[in-house]
């Protein structure tokens, strides 16, 4: 079933993804004692090759690239594997994801970058103040030393640099299930459907919104986080389920839409936008999280 | 047929040498086509078949990439963010070579598994398409995704993989064209 490419198997493996068709079948071979590391620049030669440097939300033009990515020109480093790691245990394995998960949902369980630090009342989860609370913190911290990106790397590292998609999508289901278990039998399809769908274009939509603003974060690393941090809106929609009398759930449901927020702005945040625009990246985030509650309201 | 008559790599899971990942492995690749395909015999729920057709398909493409890819054939790939600037890098690992036996049944169930699902997707899509049944069409895309993500990825790994291997092997025994024939020989029969 691996036949159409068997027969250039010598190729260098500098085949990127995207164009992975049929451009690869002009490679060079590499010399047979060649070290990984001591193959040529594949690009430079081959003037004739139909080859093109990949294009797409993965950029070649990172400058802080490792420098086998960067000396190939493409989107990915191919590297073996020591025996030790690719033979581990799969429990091992089970755990360490299972880790890290549990590490995202942590994150967004106690926003650190809102409640901790100076920052401490929940009132001021409103987007202006909110843009000046950081540009205060900002220039607080370069002030005291250039920590801008300690202060990034402070609250992004963890969660930031190893996503997965299993918060997305769990949440996203519960949500559509949640909500759809109030509806009229009929519509419980249409709700379902609705709620996934806007659930999954919401985040597309904020996401791009924030990469046109300038900020350094990866598309699924922000459909990720966007995803943790729907966990509080899963608690008012089983409120919802459950029938929670609609007085009670005016403040409930505001204090838990504030939540969300706190930890998306609090993990998103410092994602690198110019700084006096964080307000408007925030923004659509904040209608985002609040057209939900709004849906788990009237559920 | 005997088991001693039967060929090695031929497919038959008894000739693994990780029966249990194989089997597990196996099971979510087809158990997510099979709910998709014949859930609605046993409930009128759409909902619930959605549901468990994605939580299948999750679990497929998260066992595949993480346990079933190193230890059947030894591959491995992720995707690495740089936290200072939000690039995403894509690493794809393949075991050195010479140091994991890659058991020829379980390699070829692999590759068969593994390119033979997007295409039963991409066929449900058209299914889908001309039957006016647009509600499965998102669930679909979704299987799409990840079925054609490990595929691309994986096949990515194997040709580095294999490039690795020549060169290893012909440093070794000094005949460049001697081993590319026979791994290419060999390589076309075992798969």
């Amino acid at each position: 079933m691996a036949a159409p490419n068997r027969s250039h198997y010598q190729s260098a493996p500098q085949v990127d993804l995207e164009n992975n068709d049929e451009e690869d079948i002009n490679d060079l071979i590499d010399p047979d004692d060649a070290d990984i590391n001591s193959f040529d620049d594949p690009l430079h030669p081959q003037p004739s090759s139909s080859r093109s440097l990949p294009s797409g939300n993965i950029s070649s033009t990172a400058q802080t690239a490792t420098a086998i990515s960067s000396r190939w020109g493409l989107s990915g480093e191919d590297r073996p594997a020591p025996l030790n790691t690719i033979d581990e245990a799969v429990s091992t394995t089970l755990l360490r994801d299972l880790s890290a998960i549990w590490s995202k949902l942590k994150e967004v369980l106690y926003p650190k970058y809102l409640f901790g630090g100076t920052m401490t009342s929940i009132s001021d989860v409103r987007n202006l103040r909110l843009a000046q609370a950081r540009e205060e913190i900002v220039g607080l911290a370069t002030r005291a030393m250039d920590a801008d990106s300690l202060l990034n790397n402070n609250h992004m590292s963890s969660g930031l640099r190893d996503w997965d998609l299993w918060g997305p999508l769990v949440f996203c289901l519960l949500l559509s299930t949640l909500l759809s278990f109030k509806s009229r039998e009929q519509q419980r399809e249409v709700v379902f459907s609705g709620v996934f769908a806007m659930v999954w274009v919401g985040m597309g939509v904020v996401t791009v919104q924030i990469r046109l603003l300038g900020g350094n974060i990866s598309f699924a690393q922000s459909v990720c986080i966007i995803g943790y941090t729907l966990f509080p809106l899963v608690i008012a929609a089983l409120l919802s389920a459950l029938s929670l009398n609609w007085i009670a759930r005016i403040p409930v449901y505001l204090v838990l839409v504030g939540w969300s927020l706190a930890a998306g702005v609090s993990i998103l945040g410092g994602s690198g936008v110019v700084k006096n625009r964080v307000g408007l990246a925030v923004y659509p985030l904040a209608v985002f999280y609040l057209g939900l509650g709004c849906l788990c309201f009237i559920s | 047929m005997d088991q001693s008559q039967q060929a090695p790599g031929s497919l038959s899971w008894r000739l693994s040498s990780h029966p249990i990942t194989l089997l597990t492995f196996l099971g979510f690749r087809v158990s997510s086509l099979l709910v998709y395909l014949f859930g609605l015999l046993f409930t009128d729920n759409l909902v619930m078949i959605f549901i468990i057709t994605i939580l299948l398909l999750a679990a497929d493409f998260y066992y595949l990439k993480n346990i079933a890819g190193r230890r059947l054939v030894g591959l491995r790939w992720w995707n690495e963010v740089d936290p200072s600037t939000g690039d995403s890098h894509w690493v794809f690992e393949s075991s050195e070579p010479g140091t994991k036996v890659i058991n020829a049944t379980d390699s070829r169930f692999f590759w068969i598994a593994i390119y033979a699902q997007p295409l039963f997707w991409i066929a449900l899509a058209v299914v889908a398409v001309f039957s006016f049944k647009f509600i499965w069409l998102p669930l679909v895309a979704i299987a799409l995704v990840l079925t054609v993500t490990n595929s691309l990825a994986f096949s990515r790994c194997d040709k580095f993989s294999q490039a690795s291997n020549i060169a290893g092997s012909a440093f070794n025994g000094g005949n460049l064209a001697g081993s590319i024939a026979s791994n290419m020989v060999g390589r076309f029969f075992s798969r």
